[in-house]
């Protein structure tokens, strides 16, 4: 193999990619996301850990409560974001339906000290996102009603936990595992992805276009093409997964260990581009490849997400700064895996190469 | 032959041929991946997703305690002597020393800190669901209802923010007729044997449970739960929806693409050119495989979550539209990759049209532009009117017939085979459609059909600015929607000066100009009349829809507005087209502001 054929092949794809701005596309996209951003931050976290949609909101709420007196009534009060308005059922629920009030609870008159259950019945608005602020709030109140229900009727009881004293932190933090725990993984891995399906579009295309012939008659051998292409795929890998770690840390969030994440992800896409490449000698052909290929790629993400010390994982934890020196060796393994597979698939492009380059099956 | 018979040899042949270049080596690879998707599946449910395993640290002095956290993977736990661990309580995220929290003061600590609250929790649940008398260590059970609730689209007028409460602490009166409700009983109607297992059963699932709960539901406690499992509902319901109907049918339409993409290279469809029958029935039979495929997958989703059937009628439409704009794509892409990015861009588009609105379902009218809100209605078992059929799905039609119609009449050797760039192929095809015979006619229909592609994006905006307060998103709306709609006019008359450069002359720009503003008005007057009533009611709509109140001048507005381009393009050619189109929509935005103002003061 000659190198210098290897940057010819590698130059001319990279600036393909330039030229027809199919590079704009992914730019617009990339754009198109930010303006919604925000909309999806809120949404996807709510989705992650609905319960850290309560920090968005500063406002109060009315509650109605309806039924009998109980301690139910106490716990609200400590809270001054929950407003307690005592009317009936009937007009509460005409109110809530209004909008003028944002939750009715009602309290049956069951003594705290029953041998049954206390039933509470709350009434929120469906499928609303004030409904889901209102129901974090109302859970803490609960959460402290049933404490102490639990202590009125402790004698029932045969075991009791450890304590623990929490400090009083003030607002917890939901973003932080959403952001370090999937989005900055997902977010430098993407360009990993989007290459592999690269590399299947570069070669399937020099099948189905027949343009391998012209290709070939230069001194360019088949590996060398097959190369250059990968190493094309390959260069645009860690460049793009740095710009989403400058960008995030434009954004404000700090991401540790910037230079071993890239290694990382560069080996993951390495794998990745290989294993499209292989996909794509096989089958020549775009439609079949790109399916194959996006079917074991859910196999590939799945199977690695299961295993304990994953890529992934390891991009998490460098982000977040515990790693330790173990993530070298992971590194090892992986580069390891994609050596192996490099060679399989050099050996296989060989034997395409010298019986049958050009042939579509 | 005639037309259904060709049609019917076409579509034959697609089938045949995409089975066998598929066929032959994918079929056996794709059953052995789905075998090992399953096997993968049931490792990863066995041995769980680590994908957090490890980001805190955190340093505790009595092995009990750590036993709280010991199934917690997030936690790397070290047991150290209590002395010793306060001097090193700076290298962990969290400390625990006889019993007393402390947490480190950085985001990761407060973040540590809630997931050791959330274990504890679960912790002490465990403990009091051990219990034998079970109401003493659950005394409290809620039963939660819902209750429904929409909001009018007035209520962002007054720059009101959706969601925030009316005066909390004013007593509160319903303005309307009170419904006389029976009270609930105070027992609750479920033995304990259930509600114990009940418990035990909630240890066990994962958290993937509450999404796919979304889809089926129903459980023998008939939703009675304890405070701590009182989660919130998830307000986007719509994107579990997009990923179970939305993604296969996107995935499907790929294959329509790359098909129609294949007649293309190396000259493949000249034969099916050449054959007697016209384009429409190669297309039409092109396409019917993938439309019944799609169907076929979206009915057996429906079949397995056991949904109404009825939930297909509003997937149709939206099938056509994946359908059409795959023909489209499939028909201007250059290359393989610039097929893969641009479609990845649509998709992305699409999906966000039909998943925005969604989030205000229940709650709002905007929400039903969406077909997907009637998919929302259908599953909640409210069902939906035919006049909301036709009103969130009427602009899915037009645009998918209007593509239809571009890829028809282009299906011919020198559009199919040239190899222009992405932007000009597409200008070709807009010349396509402008007769020569009759250019003027050709660009009155023109604008007419794209008035429904100037409604989706002025929606997609609508929905965008929905939530920035109030003067600045009427402000943003009216620019860009007088944006929109000034490409939209000027477009045929920018595609026919590339294609025919003779063409633009200051008479020919006259007579063009004004076929072009009563086509654009003639087609919007069809389609507001057609769907669009209940948005025109609010202040948006008087936005997007000022020309409905006189019509003269929203005529000669759109006239001045093309002239305005028209006339760069004649004196400065394609490069002076941006500039043209920037003074065409300050003017336009220019009027709508004084007349909205108009209409406010």
């Amino acid at each position: 193999m000659n190198a210098r054929h290897i940057g010819i092949v590698a130059k001319k794809e990279l600036l393909g990619l330039s030229a027809e701005k199919t590079i704009v596309f992914a730019i617009l996209l990339q754009v198109f996301i930010a303006m919604f951003s925000s909309f999806l931050m809120v949404g996807l976290t709510a989705m992650y850990d609905p319960e850290a949609l309560e920090g968005y909101s500063t406002a109060t709420y009315g509650v109605g409560y309806a039924g009998a007196d109980s301690a139910l009534i106490d716990e609200f009060e400590k809270r001054d974001d929950l407003i307690l308005h005592r009317m009936d059922l009937s007009p509460a629920l005409a109110a809530l339906r209004d909008r003028k009030i944002a939750a009715v609870v009602y309290v049956p008159d069951t003594p705290p000290d029953a041998e049954g259950p206390v039933a509470i019945t709350l009434y929120l608005v469906q499928n609303d996102l004030q409904s889901s602020v209102i129901n974090v709030k109302i859970k803490e109140v609960l959460q402290g009603y049933e404490r102490e229900l639990r202590e009125v009727r402790a004698d029932r009881m045969t075991a009791f936990p450890v304590g623990l004293n929490f400090p009083d932190a003030g607002d917890a933090e939901s973003f932080y595992e959403f952001v370090y725990g999937l989005l900055i993984p997902l977010l430098v891995l993407l360009p990993a992805i989007v290459s592999a399906a690269l590399i299947i579009d570069l070669i399937t295309e020099e099948y189905q276009r027949q343009t391998l012939d012209t290709l070939l008659s230069t001194p360019i051998t088949f590996t060398e093409m097959v190369a250059g292409k990968i190493a094309a795929c390959f260069a645009i890998v860690p460049v793009q997964a740095g710009a989403w770690i400058l960008l995030l840390e434009l954004n404000g969030i700090a991401v540790a260990n910037a230079v071993p994440i890239l290694l990382h992800v560069s080996a993951a896409g390495l794998f990745l581009i290989l294993l499209g490449a292989a996909i794509a000698l096989h089958y020549r052909e775009r439609t079949s490849a790109q399916f194959v290929f996006s079917t074991g790629l859910v196999v590939v993400f799945l199977l690695a997400m299961a295993i304990p010390y994953n890529p992934l994982n390891i991009v998490v934890r460098l982000a977040v700064g515990t790693a330790g020196p173990v993530h070298w060796l992971i590194l090892l393994l992986v580069s390891g895996a994609t050596a192996l597979l490099a060679f399989a698939v050099a050996a296989y492009g060989r034997r395409v190469g010298k019986n049958s380059p050009t042939a579509v099956r | 032959m005639s037309l259904a018979s060709s049609i019917r040899t076409i579509a034959v042949w697609e089938m045949n041929r995409s089975m066998t270049t598929m066929g032959r080596g994918v079929l056996p690879l794709a059953a052995g991946l789905l075998v090992l998707l399953v096997l993968v599946t049931a490792f990863a449910a066995e041995s769980g997703i680590h994908m957090q395993d490890g980001i805190y640290r955190i340093g505790i002095d009595d092995p009990d305690v750590a036993r709280i956290v010991d199934a917690d993977t997030r936690f790397t736990v070290e047991t150290v002597s209590g002395p010793a661990l306060w001097n090193n309580r700076f290298a962990y995220d969290i400390v625990v020393i006889r019993g007393e929290v402390y947490a480190a003061d950085t985001g990761k600590g407060r973040a540590a800190l809630t997931a050791l609250k959330r274990d504890y929790e679960g912790y002490v649940s465990r403990i009091a669901a051990g219990e034998p008398d079970l109401f003493a260590g659950y005394p409290l059970w809620i039963d939660l209802e819902y209750v429904k609730s929409e909001i009018d689209f007035l209520a962002t007028q007054s720059g009101q923010q959706i969601g925030a409460p009316a005066n909390a602490r004013a007593p509160s009166v319903p303005s309307g007729p009170v419904e006389a409700v029976t009270l609930p009983p105070s027992t609750i109607p479920v033995h304990e044997e259930d509600l114990r297992q009940h418990l035990a059963g909630m240890e066990k699932t994962n958290p993937l449970s509450r999404y796919t709960g979304i889809v089926s539901s129903g459980s023998a406690t008939d939703g009675l739960r304890t405070p701590s499992e009182l989660s919130p509902p998830l307000p986007y319901d719509a994107l579990i929806l997009v990923f179970v109907f939305i993604f296969p049918l996107y995935f499907t339409s790929q294959f329509f693409m790359m098909s129609v993409m294949n007649e293309r290279v190396g000259r493949a469809g000249e034969a099916l050119l050449a054959a007697p029958v016209r384009p429409a029935a190669i297309i039409v039979g092109k396409a019917i495989p993938y439309f019944a495929i799609m169907l076929l997958v979206s009915a057996a989703i429906t079949f397995f979550i056991g949904a109404p059937l009825t939930i297909l009628l509003p997937l149709i439409p939206v099938i056509l539209f994946f359908l059409s704009s795959a023909l489209i794509i499939g028909m201007a892409a250059r290359s393989f990759k610039e097929l893969s990015f641009v479609s990845i861009f649509f998709s992305t588009l699409a999906t966000s049209y039909l998943f925005f609105p969604t989030v205000f379902a229940n709650t709002h009218v905007v929400s039903l532009i969406s077909p997907l809100t009637l998919v929302i209605l259908e599953l909640q078992g409210e069902g939906f009117t035919a006049a909301g059929y036709v009103y969130s799905t009427a602009l899915f039609f037009a645009t998918s017939a209007v593509l239809f119609y571009a890829g028809t009449i282009n299906f011919r050797e020198e559009r199919l085979f040239s190899e222009k760039s992405l932007t000009s192929r597409l200008m070709d095809f807009v010349a396509g459609a402008i007769s020569r015979d009759r250019p003027h006619f050709s660009l009155f229909l023109l604008a007419a059909f794209t008035i429904p592609f100037v409604f989706m994006a002025q929606m997609m905006l609508l929905v965008l600015f929905f939530n920035i307060p109030m003067p600045l998103s009427l402000v943003l709306l009216t620019v860009s929607a007088a944006f929109i709609e000034e490409v939209a006019k000027s477009v045929g008359l920018y595609a026919v000066a590339g294609e025919r450069p003779g063409f633009l002359t200051p008479k020919n720009l006259l007579v063009g100009a004004a076929a072009i503003g009563f086509g654009f008005l003639a087609g919007e007057k069809l389609l507001l009349f057609a769907t669009l009533s209940q948005i025109t009611e609010s202040i948006f709509g008087s936005v997007l829809f000022l020309s409905l109140q006189v019509l003269w001048m929203p005529l000669l507005l759109h006239i001045a507005g093309v002239l305005i381009t028209g006339t760069f393009l004649l004196a400065g050619g394609k490069r002076a087209y941006v500039p043209g189109l920037v003074v065409a929509s300050v003017v336009h935005s220019l009027y709508n502001l004084h007349f909205l103002l108009g209409g406010l003061v």
